[in-house]
């Protein structure tokens, strides 16, 4: 009897752990099992001081490690490839000054990137593998006064990201239909 | 005279000196009110204040700011290493600030400060387009903005994106983000960089060794990463350092050999201070008149003034030999008329010097002949009365001397002349001259290499080549900057490979941003209209978008300057000139030649019109002109001086005033051919040197022939050329490259006198006496 009153007690101890046991480590992992993907996105931008939203569509290919191409389709069609070189559009515009410090962190999120994240955020995890939710929260005052926080959620495969500013403006992007591309 | 006058005109003589250290003293009460600027050595219409003014702005951010380049495999741990060394000068107050994180720049979105003023910043090709009526085209990459998921749109203030376009235009600092830290890429390489502001002068001692310890040490401990330093701080320690290490050794080592010398001949350390006091003496006579008649005095002067001083020391050492052979029997009247001709004559080259229209030459010259003059009158007014323990040896010494270096046969005046034609034609021939900026430069060449490296990687100016542009009031200096930049972009299509910075990219005219204020109603107009019912936004969006444009405030020149990125320009204005115009500066950078340089020239003078309003400015060309300038301005007064004394010996010596002047010019022309023959050229700073070798030579050559028979005068000849050749000799060993000609020089020329004198000493000496007392 005591030994198995023991073992009920190791168990119920146990059974906590293996529950939390899926860290941003494992994380990593699941996401870098698919090399490269493509699927459809939609984008929302909520504007504080604007009652209506800015919201587009397209498709779009990840290749981990090397790029992202967005490819724009409504209202207006454009290609947008970031990498975390440069960032290249199809109009040959340049890119807005600073736009390439959210272009890296744009990449980082959907690598899921958590060592280069976390020198500038709070990173929590919850959730289990298959329903799994990233809170990040800025860790300096300067970066906190642009970016509020962001959550990036989804199960094989990130399936939404949000990021919303102080100033209330708001960041949805929903990506789905991902399917894994074979090769590079 | 008698001997209560003499005593009286010593008594005389120590009441001038001491009123001359009140004088001094009342004249000091504030600190030395020293000139560094080269170009007040010039005549006052030559001096050009307001490019003076201009260098000083643009060397500004060099001076109390220092940049650092880290490059490493380990690039993150060693500049957080190095940043939080650094951090600890600043919590010790020794800098300002040092910035290295990320955020410590990132304050710098623009968007915050410049939004109420965009609407009357257009670039050149939005509003090309606008005028052309082709507004409708500007719609699409509005709505791909709008869309990107890298921008920050704002669809009531700025639909079109105005200013992130006008922002590009600007040039951006090549300085970035990467892994937390600033960081520089260039050529697939990732530098971090660090940006410290000194609390205070470059110059402090304190600062500079706190700084160089701190680095040394970091470079101690992490021996592969690379580090590159840029800033007048770091040229300013090494300077001190180099001084610090060459007055333990060079100076060391020659005061050690003149205290030896003296030592060895008279066996009396009292010797030495009475060879000072005369020294002494006549510096502080110099310097209070000097300060008297000048009101200031230039460093260059105090520097080379006081070398030339050092002539004096004839005067010391041919007393005291004097003295020290005949003890009872010395008689000052005897030495007098040499004394006398060795002073006058050296007093002559200066006063020549003096009438030249060169107010720096004209202050080292005073300087010099109130020095002599000052040390003189102690010699001969003071020396006389201290007592002097002659000991038997020197007799002895400078006996047996005299006859080790008596020559076999003496130099026949057609063999001197023969000879000087040869160096002549040799120096005519092969002497170059350099009057390059680099001679003032006494950095080490890896700090240099370094600081070379660092404005290449960060595509920086060195500010040293721009246009100097005045106007009348802002409004015509803003058009008269756009005038040239049209001119300088128009020349650059054409192939001249430059780069130029100017305020008019900035802030357009009044009158340019009223137009472009109209461009962008008109663009709010239909194509406004469009471009939100495309992004699927309601109407009345934009009618909140035009309300904007009736708050828009036009951007003034301050406060542009005002915000952080035209913090980064304020180094480009002026602002109010004496004259009561305004003036700024068009920075030049790329590619540096003559042709570059005359291209630039006709784009000033064509732009700035008959009255010169823009002016190019090559602040190395410049300084390198002002430098031989003076050199010439030397040598022409040096060779009229020459020319004269030759006259004043001549009269003196009749036939033989050859042999005089052989030591001094023999000297000087063997000086010279020595540097045609080697390859050096000639500078301001050996040609300094060889008016020391004159004055030296000179006194060499009248004692030779006034007292041909007495082994004192050859032997005072050969202790003062000596004692020279170790105090300025030895500074050819400096790796100053001022300090290594002037030593250069003196080290051949004072050698030569040496040589030379013996081979020119009279046969028969007798009938010097004989003329002399003819005359007398």
């Amino acid at each position: 009897m005591p030994l198995r009153r023991w073992l009920i007690t190791l168990l119920l101890l146990l059974a906590p752990l293996s529950a939390q046991a899926f860290d941003l480590d494992d994380l990593q992992r699941q996401l870098a099992a698919t090399p490269a993907l493509a699927g459809s996105f939609e984008q929302q931008r909520e504007l504080a001081d604007l009652d209506s939203s800015l919201t587009s569509r397209g498709t779009f290919l990840f290749e981990r490690g090397k790029r992202v191409v967005w490819q724009l389709e409504t209202p207006v069609e454009e290609r947008i490839e970031l990498t975390p070189e440069a960032i290249t559009n199809g109009s040959g515009e340049s890119a807005p000054p600073g736009g390439e410090q959210v272009a890296q962190l744009f990449l980082q999120l959907l690598e899921g990137d958590w060592q280069a994240l976390e020198s500038r955020f709070t990173l929590a995890l919850s959730g289990d593998q298959d329903a799994w939710q990233v809170a990040l929260t800025p860790k300096e005052a300067a970066l906190r006064e642009r970016i509020a926080g962001i959550t990036l959620q989804g199960d094989r495969t990130i399936d939404r990201l949000d990021m919303r500013t102080p100033n209330g403006d708001r960041l949805e992007v929903r990506l789905f239909d991902q399917h894994p591309l074979n090769g590079s | 005279m008698s001997r209560a006058g003499y005593r009286r005109l010593g008594w005389l003589w120590f009441a001038v000196l001491a009123l001359c250290t009140i004088w001094l003293g009342w004249m000091l009460r504030h600190g030395l009110p020293a000139d560094t600027d080269l170009t007040a050595l010039l005549p006052a219409d030559r001096q050009a204040p307001l490019i003076e003014q201009a260098d000083r702005e643009l060397g500004r951010g060099f001076e109390n700011r220092f940049l650092l380049l880290l490059g490493d495999d380990e690039r993150v741990t060693t500049t957080r290493a190095l940043g939080q060394a650094l951090q600890t000068l600043v919590d010790d107050c020794q800098l300002a600030a040092i910035d290295w994180r990320e955020l410590d720049l990132a304050d710098a979105d623009p968007h915050d400060w410049m939004g109420q003023w965009r609407y009357r910043l257009l670039t050149p090709e939005w509003q090309e387009t606008i005028d052309r009526g082709d507004a409708g085209t500007l719609v699409e990459p509005a709505l791909r903005r709008l869309f990107s998921p890298t921008a920050r749109p704002d669809p009531v203030a700025d639909p079109f994106g105005l200013l992130d376009t006008w922002l590009a235009r600007l040039p951006g600092s090549p300085i970035g983000a990467a892994d937390g830290l600033l960081t520089l890429g260039r050529d697939g390489r990732q530098w971090s960089v660090l940006i410290g502001e000194l609390e205070g002068s470059p110059y402090d001692q304190p600062m500079q060794n706190a700084l160089h310890a701190t680095l040394e040490q970091f470079q101690q401990q992490h021996p592969d990463a690379e580090l590159l330093r840029s800033g007048l701080v770091f040229h300013a320690a090494a300077g001190a350092r180099q001084a610090k290490h060459e007055m333990s050794t060079i100076g060391a080592a020659s005061l050690l050999g003149v205290l030896l010398i003296i030592g060895f001949v008279f066996r009396s350390p009292r010797v030495l201070l009475q060879l000072m006091v005369p020294l002494l003496a006549g510096s502080l006579f110099a310097l209070t008149l000097t300060l008297g008649f000048f009101g200031r005095l230039h460093l260059l002067t105090l520097a080379f003034g006081a070398s030339l001083i050092g002539i004096a020391i004839d005067y010391v050492l041919h007393l005291q030999c004097d003295r020290a052979i005949t003890g009872a029997g010395f008689r000052l009247r005897r030495l007098l008329p040499s004394l006398a001709l060795g002073l006058i004559s050296s007093v002559v080259a200066y006063v020549a010097q003096a009438l030249t229209p060169m107010p720096g030459l004209r202050q080292m010259a005073a300087f010099a002949a109130f020095g002599l003059v000052g040390a003189w009158l102690t010699v001969v007014l003071w020396l006389p009365r201290f007592t002097l323990h002659a000991s038997p040896f020197t007799a002895r010494l400078a006996t047996r001397w005299w006859r080790l270096c008596q020559p076999r046969w003496r130099l026949p005046p057609w063999l001197a002349l023969i000879g000087a034609v040869v160096l002549v034609v040799i120096c005519a021939v092969r002497l170059t001259s350099d009057d390059s900026l680099e001679l003032l430069n006494p950095s080490p060449a890896a700090l240099m290499q370094d600081e070379q490296r660092v404005q290449q990687l960060l595509d920086r100016d060195t500010g040293s080549r721009y246009f100097l542009v005045q106007a009348e009031d802002t409004q015509t200096l803003l058009a008269r900057l756009d005038s040239l930049d049209t001119a300088l972009d128009r020349a650059i299509a054409d192939g001249l490979e430059i780069d130029f910075q100017s305020l008019a990219d900035a802030v357009p005219t009044a009158a340019q941003q009223q137009a472009n204020l109209a461009r962008v109603r008109s663009l709010y107009g239909e194509p406004l209209d469009d471009l939100i019912r495309r992004a699927g936004l309601p109407a009345e969006v934009a009618e909140k978008a035009r309300a904007r444009l009736d708050t828009s405030a036009p951007l003034t020149v301050s406060d542009w300057l005002d915000t952080p990125l035209g913090q980064y320009q304020q180094r480009l204005w002026l602002g109010e000139t004496p004259e009561g115009g305004v003036a700024a500066m068009v920075v030049v950078s790329g590619a540096r030649d003559a042709e570059t340089g005359r291209t630039l020239q006709a784009v000033a003078e064509a732009v700035g019109g008959p009255q010169a309003r823009v002016e190019y400015v090559d602040r190395v060309d410049r300084i390198g002109a002002l430098l031989g300038e003076l050199r010439r301005h030397t040598a022409l007064w040096v060779v009229l001086a020459m020319a004269l004394m030759t006259l004043a010996l001549v009269w003196r010596y009749r036939r033989r005033a050859w042999r005089v002047i052989v030591p001094p010019f023999g000297a000087t022309l063997i000086v010279l051919a020595a540097f045609a023959l080697g390859g050096v050229p000639l500078n301001i700073f050996n040609q300094l040197g060889l008016l020391l070798v004159l004055g030296i030579g000179l006194d060499a050559g009248i004692f030779n022939v006034e007292h041909a028979r007495q082994p004192s005068a050859w032997l005072a000849i050969t202790l003062s050329t000596l004692t020279s050749l170790l105090a300025f000799g030895m500074l050819a060993f400096s790796a100053t490259p001022a300090l290594h000609y002037l030593g250069l020089t003196c080290l051949i020329g004072l050698a030569s006198v040496w040589v030379l004198v013996p081979w020119v000493r009279p046969v028969d000496p007798d009938r010097i006496h004989q003329q002399e007392n003819e005359h007398g």
